[in-house]
């Protein structure tokens, strides 16, 4: 087993990307906002499965739970799905080309939003309207500047 | 393992204790880290509004002067009505009201849930906030608090789909439910008889039943009844009477006045 190296760089980003839920938007627009901190974790998984992967995924969903105000547990379950998912394929996923690999993020966000909505449905609080898979194609779009700074951020600081 | 968990905790100790209070903690550290990452861009608010121009300061002056003599003069009304309100209640026998005490706060952030309308304030605890105070704009009722940390706050507005408050037509006293529709500019009544009088324009005040809201505070008024032929309810809505995207200050009310509770003889 090798041993962890430079490991808060992961944390680091992490949360910057929660961070970034805390800016301020207009009322109407917050339901655009892209969901950075998923794409964080997902980019992280991919690189470093050995390092990332479900817990962190739960401690995320944790923290944006936290930060909204909602019910904790909300945003955990439906991370952890995705990320569970990636972990099974994350050998695959590296292959394909960005474009690809962005439609997967896509997917993947489908699914971690998909299961929050049926838990929100689940404990009766608001679910996000139809617009809201808006933010989630902002968010796919979002991958590819993502991804070329965290890999710059991981190749510079040497994370493995 | 852990999905299991975080399931377990979201279904069945989403209200527990020890859960509300992380929340409560959360609440301080998120407001804190959000007023620390927002420091550059408020400094620049203050640096421009240091260079704001004198005349637009003395005109706002001007305009605030003239519309705190308009509410002077209202207030010295209202001390007469109070006062003969306070003798007719002593008449019939009932508690005099006591004043509303209320805590001036700001709106400091939202939050970030697009689902759901809820606002960050600047008190907490410390402040004499507590769960389910009611928030007023400048023009009526808001919201109510929902989660108290320590020196910030959560309330939820009127307006989100989740939340739901009694209140009662000003004109003929006729009582309803105004549920939030999830847009920030709308109310909905949705059980009242088709044959109700409600009329457009119509103000709606909170109506005190169920003793979480204080009696007479405006709410919303009245912007259109559709009456469906052969539907049993007409369908009301409502525009609130603060406009809730406006403005940064708000009132809670820390200790509501007392219903008026039977003397006893």
């Amino acid at each position: 087993m090798n041993r962890a190296h430079a490991s808060w760089v992961i944390y680091v980003s992490l949360a910057g990307a929660l961070l970034v839920m805390l800016l301020p938007m207009p009322l109407e627009w917050r339901i655009l906002r892209p969901e950075i901190a998923a794409l964080t974790l997902f980019y992280w998984t991919l690189a470093l499965p050995h390092r990332v992967g479900v817990a962190t995924a739960c401690a995320v969903g944790l923290l944006q739970d936290l930060i909204e105000g909602a019910p904790l547990g909300l945003s955990s379950p439906g991370l952890m799905l995705a990320t569970l998912v990636l972990l099974f394929s994350y050998q695959r996923v590296r292959q394909y080309d960005v474009a690809l690999q962005s439609f997967i993020i896509l997917v993947l966000l489908l699914l971690s939003s998909g299961v929050e909505q049926w838990l929100r449905n689940g404990i009766d609080i608001p679910v996000i309207p139809l617009s809201g898979i808006l933010a989630l194609v902002l968010s796919m779009l979002c991958w590819i500047p993502v991804r070329s700074i965290l890999r710059h951020s991981r190749r510079h600081y040497e994370v493995y | 393992m852990l999905g299991v968990l975080c399931l377990v905790m979201l279904f069945f100790f989403r209200d527990h204790p020890k859960v509300v209070s992380v929340q409560r903690g959360a609440t301080d550290t998120v407001a804190l880290t959000a007023g620390l990452v927002l420091a550059p861009l408020d400094a620049w608010d203050r640096l421009v509004a240091a260079f704001e121009s004198r005349n637009a300061l003395q005109d706002e002056v001007l305009r605030l002067e003239q519309e705190n003599r308009v509410l002077k003069g209202q207030t010295q009304r209202l001390a007469s009505l109070l006062s003969e309100n306070a003798r007719y209640k002593a008449l019939l026998n009932s508690a005099r009201d006591i004043d509303d005490e209320l805590v001036v706060a700001q709106i400091t952030s939202l939050s970030p849930d697009p689902a759901r309308h809820v606002v960050i304030l600047d008190k907490g605890a410390a402040d004499g906030v507590m769960e389910g105070q009611p928030v007023l704009g400048a023009e009526g009722l808001i919201g109510q608090i929902v989660l108290v940390g320590e020196f910030n706050s959560r309330a939820v507005l009127i307006t989100d789909s989740a939340h739901a408050l009694p209140v009662q037509v000003n004109r003929s006293g006729l009582r309803a439910i105004a549920e939030g529709s999830g847009a920030i500019d709308r109310l909905v009544i949705r059980h009242l008889a088709a044959t109700t009088d409600v009329r457009v324009g119509d103000l709606l005040v909170t109506s005190g039943l169920g003793g979480r809201f204080p009696h007479g505070y405006p709410v919303a008024r009245v912007t259109n009844v559709t009456i469906t032929p052969g539907d049993a309810f007409a369908m009301v809505n409502a525009a609130p009477s603060s406009a809730l995207d406006r403005g940064r200050h708000v009132l809670v009310v820390a200790r509501a006045a007392k219903q008026s509770e039977p003397a006893n003889p």
